[in-house]
């Protein structure tokens, strides 16, 4: 009798912040992002697709599906090979469908970029970037391989597989809040300014992104003496004021920023580890200028990115997830009311501005690497940033068609004498 | 590359407007680098659906016309919204869970059982719902899930849930012949008899499985 090999599937819960994701994902707002790394010369498809081979196997949690259990979402492992391609669909279009079974990332090349889209379920921005630099990483090793026949640069991060899985979520909170029931703050049921505009054809994303030399903006930010990520945060609000009319000014500006947890809390985790913080400032009747803004940010982040605020949120968060009369809600109610609770969370935010960081690639293949650039699918006008070397890029995504905040925004920047670089997919 | 001295920044790309002012560029007569592909613009015409909608509504009209110029005692709009609702119902079922087809068997049977049983009740109950097309279709069902499962060469956990649902479903009968709503007994008993077989099949040959996806799904 012939004994028929069972083989068992792999299969891991969602951490605390995935779980948001599958509940709000839709035709408008397609929760995907996309990191890009350009080089100087034009993307060997063969090579990206030897090179995505040897990466997924480093990050094989990456090559899980979505599945719909009974009371919660879960990832399932799949022998679903990636396949590269050439870029085809339009910026950070649908990923996760929840009728079939695919693999949540693509990964694709147009001219001299190299592309990674993710659903934002499996990974955030500082995890996709982890994917993105190996990837890019084993591309040029395997591109420039008689230079680099004797030796090997050393990819800076070698945290083993198990260690990239980790739901750290689950590692550093144990939700020891109680049941609270409201976690959206009392405080924070304030309207905030909504940018409105006509959308683009079949709500297409329009991307524009400005490169420019990091070392140029921090001389200009130095002179308010702040940083990088507030000036531009109070650069942002300071655009989009100039734009509100009288009657938009009596709401508030709130920006919502996403904040790197691994700053924090020990983790090598390649999955979502963060948390937003909104960062607010309301208008009064004289005008106000950049210097004023930046005061004022500069006091909420210093007051909001605390250890214990953070604990604090996340911690509610997680109870809200353990508490026993939650996890027996079926999934399809606790979808609703996720979404539910999204669109009231939704009016208190204006906009989005999320910096990813300084990338890091081994000195040796610098001469081969542009830049690095990273947008994400919005709702409403959102930044992100990110910068290699001496790039720093700047994108902005936005469905809407005008683009006055943008050219507020760089002109603002070249006007003190920086050069930038736009390009644009519309 | 191009420079826009309105907004003082460089345009990369072969643009003729400037991307933040829209103003014109001046030429460079240099070769421009394409940065992003065009992509054309999807218009899906759903031409079928639409005009499935149509001839549904019309019928639907011509019936409520029809019985006020020549009254009957059969309700017949109602029955022509009835076999409209059953067939949209049926369609969006099929093409929603297209891609699992146990799952599509599944809803298909539950659906009908219900349709059937309000068609029973409106048409004036004889109770041919519950008699021959509860029965009758747990019964096809289950064959129908396991013969399309061994044809596409399912992977077994993907269908196997499924297919315990529907022999539990076919168990249901027997309150039938208990509470002695029925009138013919045979289709009933042959269906729980054979959903029994079926469970204990499956929970003797796949009973780990069972209980792996279960815990998968189910988790908490």
């Amino acid at each position: 009798m012939k004994l028929k090999q069972s083989k068992s599937v792999e299969w891991t819960k969602l951490d605390n912040a995935s779980k948001y994701f599958p509940a709000t994902a839709n035709e408008l707002d397609t929760k995907v992002f996309r990191l890009s790394c350009e080089l100087y010369e034009m993307i060997d498809p063969n090579i990206l697709q030897k090179a995505l081979n040897k990466t997924i196997e480093s990050f094989p949690f990456f090559k899980s599906i979505l599945r719909r259990g009974v009371f919660w979402y879960y990832f399932e492992s799949s022998d679903l090979i990636p396949e590269v391609s050439e870029e085809s669909l339009s910026i950070c279009a649908p990923i996760y469908n929840k009728n079939t079974k695919n693999l949540l990332f693509r990964v694709f090349y147009y001219h001299k970029r190299i592309s990674f889209e993710i659903f934002h379920a499996l990974s955030d921005g500082k995890g996709a970037l982890l994917f993105l630099q190996t990837l890019v990483y084993h591309y040029l090793f395997y591109r420039y391989e008689e230079q680099f026949k004797n030796y090997k640069p050393a990819l800076d991060y070698n945290a083993s597989i198990k260690k990239k899985m980790d739901d750290s979520f689950n590692k550093h909170f144990i939700g020891d809040n109680g049941f609270t029931r409201n976690v959206i703050d009392h405080n924070k049921r304030i309207k905030a300014h909504k940018i409105r505009g006509k959308r683009t054809e079949e709500n297409r994303m329009k991307l524009i992104e400005g490169s420019m030399s990091v070392k140029a903006v921090l001389s200009e930010v130095k002179k308010d003496n702040t940083s990088l990520t507030i000036y531009l945060a109070a650069l942002f609000i300071y655009s989009i004021y100039k734009e509100m009319n009288a009657l938009e000014r009596r709401r508030p500006i709130v920006l919502s920023v996403p904040i790197n947890l691994r700053q924090f809390f020990e983790s090598d985790t390649a999955r979502n580890f963060f948390s937003t913080i909104n960062i607010s400032y309301q208008f009064r009747k004289e005008e106000t200028e950049l210097k004023d803004i930046i005061e004022s940010i500069t006091e909420s982040f210093q007051k909001d990115l605390t250890v214990d605020k953070i604990n604090y949120k996340i911690n509610r968060l997680i109870s809200l997830e353990k508490n026993p009369f939650m996890r027996i809600i079926p999934l399809p109610i606790k979808d609703y009311s996720i979404r539910i609770a999204n669109k009231l969370v939704d009016r208190g935010i204006t906009g989005a501005i999320s910096n990813i960081g300084k990338v890091q690639m081994p000195e040796e293949f610098e001469p081969y690497i542009r830049q690095f650039t990273v947008c994400t699918s919005a709702r409403r006008p959102q930044i992100c940033m990110c910068s290699y070397g001496d790039q720093l890029v700047i994108s902005f995504t936005s469905p809407f068609k005008d683009t006055e905040i943008q050219r507020r925004f760089f002109e603002h920047l070249s006007n003190k004498g920086i050069q930038i670089e736009i390009s644009s997919n519309m | 590359m191009k420079y826009c001295s309105h907004c003082k920044v460089y345009i990369r790309g072969d643009k003729l407007q400037c991307t933040l002012c829209e103003n014109s560029l001046p030429d460079t007569h240099e070769e421009e680098e394409t940065l992003f592909p065009t992509i054309s613009l999807i218009f899906e015409s759903h031409l079928a659906l639409r005009i499935t909608a149509f001839i549904s509504i019309a019928a639907l009209v011509v019936s409520f016309a029809l019985k006020e110029i020549f009254p009957s005692n059969i309700n017949s709009p109602l029955f022509v919204l009835l076999a409209l609702l059953t067939m949209w119902l049926s369609l969006i079922v099929v093409i929603r869970k297209r891609h699992n087809i146990a799952k599509t068997i599944m809803w298909q049977v539950s659906l009908l059982s219900i349709l059937s049983i309000l068609w029973d009740w409106r048409i004036g109950w004889r109770g041919w719902s519950l008699d021959y097309i509860l029965p009758i279709s747990y019964v096809s069902a289950m064959f129908v899930m396991y013969i399309t499962a061994k044809i596409m060469r399912l992977s077994v956990r993907d269908y196997i849930v499924y297919l315990l649902l529907d022999a539990l479903f076919g168990i249901i009968p027997i309150i039938f012949v208990l509470f002695d709503w029925i009138t013919v007994y045979y289709p009933s008993i042959i269906c729980v008899a054979i959903s029994i077989i079926f469970l204990a099949a499956i929970l003797i040959f796949e009973g780990e499985n069972i209980k792996i996806e279960l815990d998968k799904r189910m988790h908490i």
